[in-house]
């Protein structure tokens, strides 16, 4: 039997109401990702990328419609199961990256799996094969604020992807990063997920980065407007 | 002129035989400006004709190899040293996208998302491709694909740019027609 989609929307609707102003961030959409998929969003501002990732994320309900995690109805689950669900399942990687000044990279990149019940001794183990997997294992002693804007990036994917992550959603990760930094981010989320087998979902302005996706949708006024699919052909002769 | 300036800068590097100079234009360009072996031997001719080019005498079998000429190697610095003015205004894309402007939106719209869904495809294939030069240190093949990715995101920024243009000027149509 095949296995459910990685994410699933349903006539997934997100309107938000203020008084008597009502605006729809997205929807009805239909969308499936597959197990595995890397796909990249984009669309001007407003288009409904972010409202996208944070349904798919369980970060945020729809009004109307379902959002599945493989073939799990968010809506039959309590705001607890949701928490565990997003601690245990679930990276993020934002561009304000959220570690924590007082923690260092190891600790910061552990903390998810402490707070999910792993022993310290397991938790920092695993956080620093996660460290070494983004090529900062010589710096997991480092606390933030010693680390280069691109460091503190790739910790952020490396905590994002500690564990037995399912689902990695990224927002715009590559912030105010140089472009050969962002696009070091970028390629390491592609390996990350070719590597683990966890799908990933990409929101960005940057048709570059996009590039490394399976999968790139294009929204507009909250709607799917077209996507493209790369095709497994490299270029002639490479 | 291109092909005939780029062989002279592959003559120059060192003398060649015909074949090898078609192989190594691929290589250099990554695949991505392919000649065929008539088209290099006519150039060749060509470029002998006009004394910047010569064969010597075969050593290892029945082919020539091929030099650059004194001339040749004038002919390849005044190349090197002259700026290339591409016009951009003379584009198939720029061109379908503004006449595409004088019909409904929708059929802009149809426009601006297929050559967009297209432009991605190509960016995904030469995303695909470039940590594979990279591992093989081929920094002419890495720098020939930067050049088409960039090309590619130009091409997307204009067309978000169109859209962007086109809505904006539909929003102040309505907002007119509103205050009206």
């Amino acid at each position: 039997m095949k296995d459910a989609p990685a994410v699933s929307f349903e006539r997934v609707e997100r309107v938000y109401a203020s008084g008597p102003s009502v605006t729809r961030a997205l929807g009805p959409i239909d969308l499936e990702l597959e197990i595995g998929e890397f796909v990249a969003i984009m669309g001007p501002s407003g288009s409904g990328k972010s409202t996208l990732l944070s349904l798919a994320g369980a970060l945020d309900r729809p009004t109307a419609g379902r959002v599945r995690l493989r073939g799990v109805d968010l809506a039959t689950r309590t705001a607890s199961q949701l928490a565990t669900l997003r601690r245990r399942s679930l990276g993020y990687v934002f561009q304000d990256l959220n570690l924590l000044p007082g923690l260092t990279a190891c600790e910061n990149v552990a903390l998810p799996r402490e707070l999910d019940g792993a022993s310290i001794a397991v938790a920092r183990r695993e956080a620093l094969e996660a460290l070494d997997t983004v090529g900062l294992g010589h710096l997991a002693e480092r606390f933030p604020e010693d680390l280069s804007g691109g460091e503190r990036q790739r910790v952020a994917v490396a905590r994002a992807f500690v564990g037995a992550r399912e689902l990695v959603l990224a927002d715009e990760p590559t912030g105010a990063l140089d472009s050969m930094a962002g696009e070091r981010v970028l390629r390491l989320l592609r390996e990350r997920c070719d590597e683990s087998g966890c799908t990933v979902v990409l929101v960005t302005h940057d048709a570059t980065h996009a590039g490394w996706a399976d999968r790139v949708l294009f929204l507009r006024d909250g709607l799917l407007a077209s996507e493209a699919r790369g095709s497994a052909r490299l270029v002639p002769g490479v | 002129m291109s092909v005939r300036n780029g062989i002279l800068a592959l003559l120059a590097e060192e003398p060649r035989h015909g074949y090898a100079l078609k192989s190594e234009f691929s290589r250099r360009t990554a695949g991505t400006w392919e000649l065929n072996v008539g088209q290099v031997y006519t150039t060749l001719a060509r470029l002998r004709r006009d004394g910047l080019v010569a064969e010597d005498e075969p050593v290892d079998g029945p082919r020539h190899r091929w030099r650059v000429t004194g001339s040749g190697r004038g002919a390849l610095e005044k190349w090197l040293g002259t700026p290339v003015d591409e016009a951009a205004s003379r584009n198939e894309l720029i061109l379908k996208v503004l006449l595409a402007l004088g019909g409904p939106p929708d059929r802009l719209r149809l426009v601006l998302d297929r050559q967009r869904a297209f432009a991605m495809e190509r960016l995904q294939e030469y995303t695909r491709a470039r940590p594979v030069l990279a591992d093989a240190g081929d920094l002419s093949a890495e720098l020939a694909l930067d050049a088409l990715v960039l090309r590619v995101d130009a091409d997307l920024r204009w067309l978000d740019r169109c859209e962007q243009r086109v809505a904006d000027r539909e929003r102040e149509s309505r907002l007119d027609r509103g205050s009206r």
